[in-house]
């Protein structure tokens, strides 16, 4: 399975959410990594045909995606940003009603439904009313309901956003779990969500691919970036308005800064070990600021 | 497909807002049919009745008179009127008197009625007392009134109303009508075409609630984005919303047609559904028969309901709004309502065939709506059943390629 973009642009009247991005993706979890409004999305909501590329072709083992219709939707599964669902639905209801209109025939989906409703841990759940689950437990049905028909691509729009720690270590796992022999597509502005599941992650910013490769690689660009610096609470300050700083420690001794910077900040700082967080920050800048997990 | 539209239907009813819908619908019928079945009569001493005795009694009265409505049998309605008209204690100040003379007067009620429409001064006049100057003699002229009555209007105020072969039109259909005609006790008739308005529209206006939701829902609820990427999104589960639409108005339409239809009839009796619907409506120029009426009653209000339910979904499917939807009934009855008190002319022609004329076919019958089609001359009720099965087919097929077609942004 191999999904091509070439060019792919999106534009909004005179706002152009996406902006001429050409990638190519085989099986394997990639991470899409953007701050919000960065276009994660709209390129997302292209991929699952939801919306039209206004220019650029997104292709599945080289044919177009939108000609191919049904076909290309029979093998994606897609868990959206917001996840709506039907309130009054009993958890194996809605299921069951997604699985027919993913055409999965009766027998199967029942079937289908109980495997997946087990894997999600929401056993003692499957007659609870949709409204009445937290929101962990929905975004569990969320990722049941894309995987009903084994896709072959699957594609989730911010599926930790909202949940708290432990529901999202959950998740990682789940993921990392359903990922095997498919493409998973995993956009999200938190890093630790896919720094060790995805094999390749894709940087937005603005609409443009800023910058893409495996953990390691794009790290590695990172090196000889970061360094440590120790100095007293006053000059911490004007580390933080000249620099992009990480991270801020304060000790009783002083205070021990991250930095962001092409050269040494200062002739006592000591070059540390890159991280994704850190690539994260210096491509987005202060916009990523709280978005940073 | 049978199973995409179960869970349509379920998504429909499964949610407070459908089933609070459906009680208000339920309990609005049930106190139209309370008002429907609401008789009176006066017994010998001068004293109302009601309830289903007070039924009994009046259709026991009224069916002295059932048969063909002769000159023979005219002469003696209008004998019978004077005998109790004539009377001081008919013109007496005295209620009670007057209400003891009027219970003689019940079971030849009906046929009063018709006289006093009959020997009226002109086209266009009622008078209450009309019968109680007639002279049995007089009842020769009863049917030929009727025609007679209109020629002259058609000749003097409706002189620019009409064109020379609406005119014609009218006064053949007028002389057709075959006389004399059956007369039987038809109250259960009469009481189904006065309330079934009132019944069809608060049920289109309940039905547009939770039909214009079948489309808007998926976008309120975010449900979309998961509907449309899955296979059966762009073609199949859209047909299976619109089948749901379709059988949900069905469904609802004709329980509760079926309910208020069997509940009047049943309480007040079904007599006289052989009869002209001239017994009820005696100015219409439809020569059928009350059971026919009926039938195009219930035919016509499921039209209009399917058509009006149709472009609730259809504008629900373009805005994403259920509130637009479910405006759209509300706007296409009270609105032609409201412009028929301009009284133009070119106007009324519009409004005559607009979709709310299907929810009130009984009114239909009552009004002189022509049209003159390549030079024949059609009623409003042709044109309706023949213009709104088409414009139904033609907003579902639109519908359905409006929403297939959506993109979510």
């Amino acid at each position: 399975m191999k999904l091509v973009m070439e060019g792919v642009t999106k534009k909004f009247r005179d706002w152009t959410a996406v902006d001429s991005v050409s990638y190519s993706m085989e099986n394997g979890i990639y991470g899409l990594l953007g701050v919000n409004g960065a276009g994660k999305t709209t390129l997302m909501r292209m991929i699952t045909t939801l919306i039209k590329p206004t220019e650029g072709r997104i292709a599945c083992d080289g044919r177009d995606i939108f000609q191919m219709g049904g076909e290309y939707r029979n093998i994606i599964g897609y868990l959206p940003q917001d996840f709506g669902y039907y309130p009054d639905f009993s958890v194996k209801d809605y299921l069951l009603y997604i699985s027919s209109i993913k055409g999965i025939k009766p027998a199967a989906a029942k079937k289908r439904t109980e495997e997946l409703i087990h894997k999600v841990g929401l056993d003692k759940s499957e007659c609870r009313k949709m409204k009445k689950l937290s929101g962990g437990m929905k975004r569990r049905v969320g990722i049941a309901q894309a995987m009903l028909n084994d896709p072959k691509i699957l594609i989730l729009d911010e599926p930790t956003a909202g949940l708290d720690p432990n529901e999202r270590i959950r998740f990682r796992n789940l993921i990392s779990e359903l990922s095997e022999d498919r493409l998973v597509l995993l956009s999200t502005h938190i890093v630790s969500d896919i720094e060790y599941i995805a094999g390749e992650i894709l940087m937005m910013n603005e609409g443009r691919l800023a910058a893409a490769g495996t953990a390691d690689k794009l790290v590695s660009e990172m090196e000889e970036k970061v360094w440590t610096v120790s100095c007293g609470r006053n000059e911490a300050e004007y580390y933080r308005q000249h620099y992009k700083v990480s991270n801020i420690r304060h000790l009783r001794e002083g205070t021990v800064l991250r930095v962001l910077s092409d050269v040494p900040p200062t002739e006592n700082a000591v070059q540390a070990e890159a991280t994704l967080e850190d690539l994260f920050l210096y491509c987005f800048g202060e916009r990523s600021g709280e978005e940073v997990d | 497909m049978k199973k995409l539209t179960k869970y349509e239907i379920k998504k429909v009813f499964s949610g407070r807002g459908g089933r609070t819908a459906l009680i208000i619908l339920a309990a609005a019928a049930a106190v139209i049919c309370f008002f429907a079945c609401s008789v009176s009569y006066v017994d010998e001493q001068g004293i109302s009745q009601s309830g289903h005795s007070a039924v009994m009694k009046l259709r026991e009265a009224q069916k002295e008179w059932t048969g063909i409505l002769d000159e023979e049998t005219l002469a003696a309605a209008v004998a019978s009127i004077r005998e109790v008209t004539d009377t001081p204690d008919y013109n007496s100040k005295d209620i009670e008197k007057a209400n003891i003379a009027y219970s003689r007067l019940q079971g030849v009620d009906d046929i009063r009625e018709l006289l006093n429409h009959s020997f009226a001064e002109d086209f266009r006049t009622y008078d209450y007392f009309r019968a109680n100057s007639l002279q049995p003699e007089d009842a020769g002229r009863f049917y030929t009134n009727r025609v007679f009555l209109l020629k002259e209007w058609l000749n003097s105020e409706a002189e620019t109303m009409y064109s020379d072969s609406e005119k014609a039109y009218l006064t053949s259909r007028y002389e057709e009508l075959e006389t004399p005609f059956l007369y039987d006790y038809t109250k259960g008739w009469d009481q189904i075409f006065e309330y079934s308005n009132t019944v069809i529209m608060i049920m289109m206006l309940v039905m547009g609630v939770f039909i214009s939701g079948i489309f808007s829902n998926e976008s309120a609820l975010k449900a979309d984005s998961v509907f449309f990427t899955s296979l059966k999104g762009r073609d199949r589960a859209v047909a299976a919303k619109l089948r749901s639409g379709i059988i949900i108005v069905t469904g609802v339409y004709f329980i509760v047609m079926s309910v208020f239809s069997a509940a009047v009839l049943g309480y007040l009796g079904a007599d006289g559904m052989n009869c002209p619907v001239q017994i009820i409506q005696w100015k219409s120029m439809y020569n059928l028969k009350i059971w026919q009426e009926f039938l195009l009653v219930i035919a016509g209000g499921y039209l209009g309901c399917l058509f009006l339910s149709s472009l609730c979904m259809l504008v629900s499917a373009k805005t994403n709004s259920t509130v637009a939807g479910a405006v759209i009934p509300f706007v296409m009855i009270f609105l032609p309502s409201f412009l028929s008190n301009l009284d133009i002319p070119a106007l009324n022609k519009i409004l005559g065939l607009l979709p709310d004329q299907l929810l009130q076919i009984n009114m239909v019958f009552r009004y002189f709506n022509l049209y003159e089609v390549g030079g024949r001359i059609f009623t409003s009720l042709v044109l309706l059943f023949a213009l709104y099965p088409v414009l139904t087919c033609i907003l579902i097929y639109i519908t359905y390629n409006v929403y297939v077609k959506k993109e979510i942004c």
